[in-house]
Formats: structure tokens, C-alpha cells, sequence
């Protein structure tokens, strides 16, 4: 006798096997005892890739300011100044000289380059205009100097040595600038991570009403498999196979859009200073992160449907 | 098997539906259960087939006292209770082989095992040409005998058939009371719920009768 199932069926079993096969049995929805689709079909995959667009993008933003900061924090404490301002005492010229011996053998300082009063007059341009008018100002002396960032030298201790033998010498060590950059940095980032929290908040609640459409769409269904005896996780298995596709799908389109928006900002993001912070797309490195989040989109939607579909259960009998 | 001891039953605040009922099923018994509309009938089947529990009184269940009985225990006592309900309540999107398969495939077996049984049974019930086809597109009479396929195809302890002769015409209502005879004497204790009281007479078969919410048997 001819195999009763509809051709579509058979097909799908013949193309469940092999790897190819299992991949697009969980993004392809099988027949299913609930209605497949119902009151949440193709809209629902929308909000959910939408969510996962903002969710990926959220995320990729975190990773990268995150980065962006630390590269930040690196490069200045690596660096240091000392800017020797004129005194009355001791010549600014001796005072350079003095500072310099003195960090040249200071354990730690790789380098240390005094920067030439026309270094200091082209630094000052922007603001003064060119012409002779620093000539007539006491300018500081600035002294550039590189430190090893694994064992920098004790900076306490350096300013006060440099002050006896420099007495008109600062040292800034960019530790204000730091802190600053770094605290602007986190805020931005616990920022896209609530972002990310309310996007999963956001989630959650359109799924759960989702099920529950869904359930009260098909109350005849649940309550006929109810009576013929089927347990409540036979029909919550039945209700989350079909929000682990949707979660997928959905999941799946909102990365495309997040990859893609982030590979254009790769391209644009160089030339164009398009935000405060220079954009130059997303690490390589940070690309299977936002993978996670399609699969934990189609967990958080599995998660979801089924704590509503057993709670919805519950009421009856 | 199934015994009723001094039930009464009513929808939250409302008047009583059911008072003082008593009753007992042997097993491999037929049974049909009479009224005129209103008079409780599917409360009564209702409570037989664990859709609601009863406000007083004793229901005893395969030897099991309901009341008692846990929340997680109900599914397999359903499951030894076969149901045609009045309105078949067949899924329409499923096909009539996949209806009448699924108390089997909510057991958890796989299809393999029961495939060749259901193709039996819906032979056996004059469905073997209709198996492919999703109930909308099915007859009343194809209807009923598929909604008494899924109610049996699990061998149930105990079958319950409200009005199952109500939608179809006095000759098809001959047939079902024969297949419901025939499953009786394959041992399924039988419950026909009706006020089709020339089928009562055709069966001669013990009565219980509803009135007002009170129970009477006859025969």
C-alpha cells in the first residue's frame, strides 16, 4: 500500500539525512501535530530578526568600544611627559639637561626626546597664529618619553627627584586623561549592554505573547490532545520545535543585517569620521560572538514558549 | 471499572448539573446513557473522560479514586479511555490517517509500529481510500468513523461516544451501532451517549438514564 504521507513529507525524510540535511531541518519547519504557523508566521520571524539585528549590533558596539578603550588606555600610559616650566634659579636650558640625564637613567624609560622650541612653537600654532609672538612668552620645555609599559619606573618617586634636580619640572603621566577615557568608554559600554538587556527583555514578552496567541488560536487543538491523553511536554515539545525554527530564521537574518551594516562600516567608517569614536567596522575576531546571538535568540524563544505553553497547560485538568 | 458514588456537579457558582449520581461499568459492558437535552449527558461524559472533576462525591477509575489522583497520573488513565465526541473535534490540518494515529503518536512510538495497524483500522472503517485526505473535505458520515477510529485505535479500556449517531442518517446510525457492538464484543467496555431511543431498543442494552441532573437505570 502507498506510504500515506503527503509527498512533501517523504521528501523532507529523505533530505533529513546526512549533514546538509540535519542544518536545514532546523532552519526548515517540519509538520508538526500544532499548526505550524498560526498566529505567529512570518511577522514574528521579523521581530525577531530585527531584535537580533539590534542585539548583534549592541553587542558588536560593546566589543569594539571595549577595545577601542583599552588600545586607548595602552598607548597613553606608555607614554609620559615632562614639561619644564621657566624658573628664576636655574636656566630652562640646564633644567632640560638635568631632567634628561636623569631620565636616561631612570630604569624603565625606553626613550626620551626633548621636544626643540620650534616643535613647541608648531604645537602652539593652532592657537597663537604664526609669527614671532612666542617669542615673547615664557613657554614650558616638554620632554617626550617613552616608557616600558611592563615595568614602568615608580612615578612618585621620579617627579621628586626630577623636581631637585629640575625645579621647574611637571611630570604628567596622562593618568586624568586616562581615567576620563576609560570612564567615558565603560558607560558607553554597560550602555549597549542595556541595550542588549532590554532588546532580550523585549524579546521574551513578544514571544510570550506570541505562544499564547498561538495557544488560544489553537485552544481546540490543545485541549483535544490534552483529553486523547498526551502529556504537557509532548505538546510544549510540539509548540518550542516550531520557536526553535522561528528563533533560527529570524536569528539568522537579523546577523546577515548586523554583518553586513558592520562590513560597510568597515568600508565608509575609515574616510568618514561618521562618529564621535573613529568607526573602522567590527575585529575579525569579534564576528563569532555575534554568531551566538541567532542560536541564543531560538534558545531564549524555546525557553520562553515552553514555560508559557506549561504554565497555559497547567489550568487545565 | 468506572464507579460513581453520589456525584454532584456544577460550573462554579451555577445550580447543580448532576446530583447524587451512582453508577457502576463492568468491564466488556454496553451501555447507553439517555435525557433529553440539558439533562447533563456531557457534564457526566465530561467527568468520565477527566475534562472536568466532579464538586462532591466519589469517582472511581480503573481503581483509582480521581480526586486524589495526581496532576502528572491523569494523562495515562486518558489514555484508557477512548472518546468520539459530538463534534468529532478531528485537527483539520492534519491528514485522516495522521487524526486517527495520534493517540498512538502521543504515546511516543514510532510510526513504524503502528503504521500498518492504522492503515488496518481505517480499512476496517471504510476510510482506506479517504487516508490522504484532511477532514474539511471529509462527509459527516467519514467524519464520524474517523473521529471512532481515533477514539479506538489504542484499544481503550473503555469507549465514550456522545451523540455519535446525531449528525448521520438512520441507516448509518445502523453501521455504527454495529461497529460499536462488534468493539464491545472484542471486550471494550462501551458508554453510547443518545436520545436516539430507537437505537437504545435495535441494542436492548442496559440504559442509564438522565433527568433533571438524576440518574435512573433501566435494564
Amino acid at each position: 500500500m502507498a506510504d500515506p504521507r503527503p509527498r512533501d513529507e517523504k521528501e523532507l525524510d529523505r533530505e533529513a539525512r546526512g549533514l546538509g540535511g540535519a542544518l536545514k531541518a532546523l532552519i526548515v519547519e517540519t509538520r508538526s501535530v500544532m499548526p505550524a504557523a498560526g498566529a505567529t508566521g512570518l511577522s514574528l520571524v521579523l521581530v525577531v530578526a530585527a531584535m537580533c539585528f539590534l542585539a548583534s549590533l549592541a553587542l558588536g558596539a560593546a566589543l569594539s568600544v571595549g577595545r577601542t578603550s583599552s588600545d586607548w588606555a595602552r598607548e597613553l600610559s606608555a607614554a609620559l611627559t615632562v614639561e619644564v616650566k621657566p624658573v628664576d634659579e636655574v636656566p630652562q636650558e640646564a633644567q632640560v639637561e638635568a631632567a634628561l640625564k636623569l631620565l636616561g637613567e631612570t630604569p624603565g624609560v625606553l626613550s626620551v626626546r626633548a621636544l626643540t622650541k620650534a616643535d613647541t612653537e608648531a604645537l602652539l600654532e593652532p592657537w597663537l597664529g604664526k609669527g614671532n609672538v612666542t617669542d615673547d612668552l615664557p613657554l614650558p620645555r616638554l620632554i617626550d618619553i617613552r616608557i616600558d609599559g611592563h615595568a614602568p619606573p615608580d612615578f612618585d618617586a621620579l617627579a621628586k627627584r626630577l623636581v631637585e634636580v629640575a625645579p621647574g619640572a611637571v611630570l604628567d603621566t596622562h593618568r586624568q586623561w586616562q581615567a576620563e577615557l576609560v570612564r567615558a568608554a565603560r558607560s558607553a559600554q554597560w550602555l549597549a549592554y542595556a541595550v542588549l538587556a532590554v532588546v532580550a527583555t523585549t524579546t521574551i514578552a513578544i514571544v510570550t505573547f506570541a505562544t499564547r496567541a498561538g495557544l488560544q488560536a489553537n485552544r481546540e487543538v490543545v485541549e483535544v490532545l490534552h483529553l486523547i491523553g498526551a502529556r504537557d511536554r509532548f505538546i510544549a515539545a510540539e509548540v518550542q520545535r516550531h520557536f526553535l525554527h522561528l528563533g533560527l530564521r529570524g536569528g539568522l537574518i537579523g546577523l546577515a543585517l548586523s554583518v553586513a551594516t558592520f562590513v560597510v562600516l568597515g568600508w565608509y567608517g575609515h574616510a568618514a569620521s561618521t562618529f564621535l569614536v573613529p568607526v573602522s567596522g567590527l575585529r575579525l575576531e569579534y564576528y563569532p560572538a555575534l554568531a551566538g546571538v541567532p542560536l541564543i535568540a531560538a534558545l531564549v524563544a524555546v525557553v520562553t514558549a515552553r514555560m508559557t505553553v506549561l504554565r497555559t497547560l497547567h489550568r487545565l485538568l | 471499572m468506572i464507579r460513581f458514588e453520589n456525584v454532584g456537579m456544577r460550573y462554579g457558582m451555577g445550580p447543580e448539573i448532576l446530583r447524587d449520581v451512582s453508577f457502576h461499568l463492568a468491564p466488556g459492558s454496553l451501555h447507553f446513557l439517555t435525557g433529553p437535552s440539558g439533562a447533563g449527558k456531557t457534564s457526566l461524559l465530561k467527568l468520565m473522560f477527566l475534562a472536568s472533576r466532579p464538586s462532591r462525591g466519589l469517582i472511581t477509575m480503573f481503581g483509582r479514586d480521581i480526586a486524589t489522583l495526581p496532576r502528572a497520573d491523569l494523562p495515562d488513565l486518558r489514555r484508557r479511555v477512548g472518546v468520539v465526541f459530538q463534534e468529532f473535534r478531528l485537527l483539520d490540518h492534519l491528514t485522516t490517517y495522521e487524526n486517527v494515529a495520534l493517540p498512538l503518536k502521543i504515546q511516543g512510538r514510532p510510526e513504524e509500529s503502528y503504521r500498518a495497524d492504522v492503515k488496518e483500522l481505517l480499512a476496517w472503517v471504510g476510510l482506506g481510500e479517504r487516508m490522504t485526505a484532511k477532514p474539511p473535505t471529509l462527509s459527516g458520515g467519514e467524519k464520524q468513523r474517523a473521529a471512532i477510529a481515533r477514539a479506538v485505535v489504542a484499544q481503550p479500556d473503555l469507549l465514550l461516544a456522545d451523540e455519535p449517531t446525531g449528525n448521520v442518517d438512520p441507516e448509518m446510525g445502523k453501521r455504527l451501532l454495529r461497529l460499536f457492538i462488534e468493539l464491545n464484543r472484542l471486550g471494550t467496555s462501551v458508554l453510547i451517549a443518545t436520545h436516539d431511543h430507537a437505537l437504545v431498543e435495535a441494542a436492548g442494552a442496559p440504559e442509564l438514564m438522565l433527568k433533571n441532573g438524576r440518574l435512573t437505570i433501566r435494564g
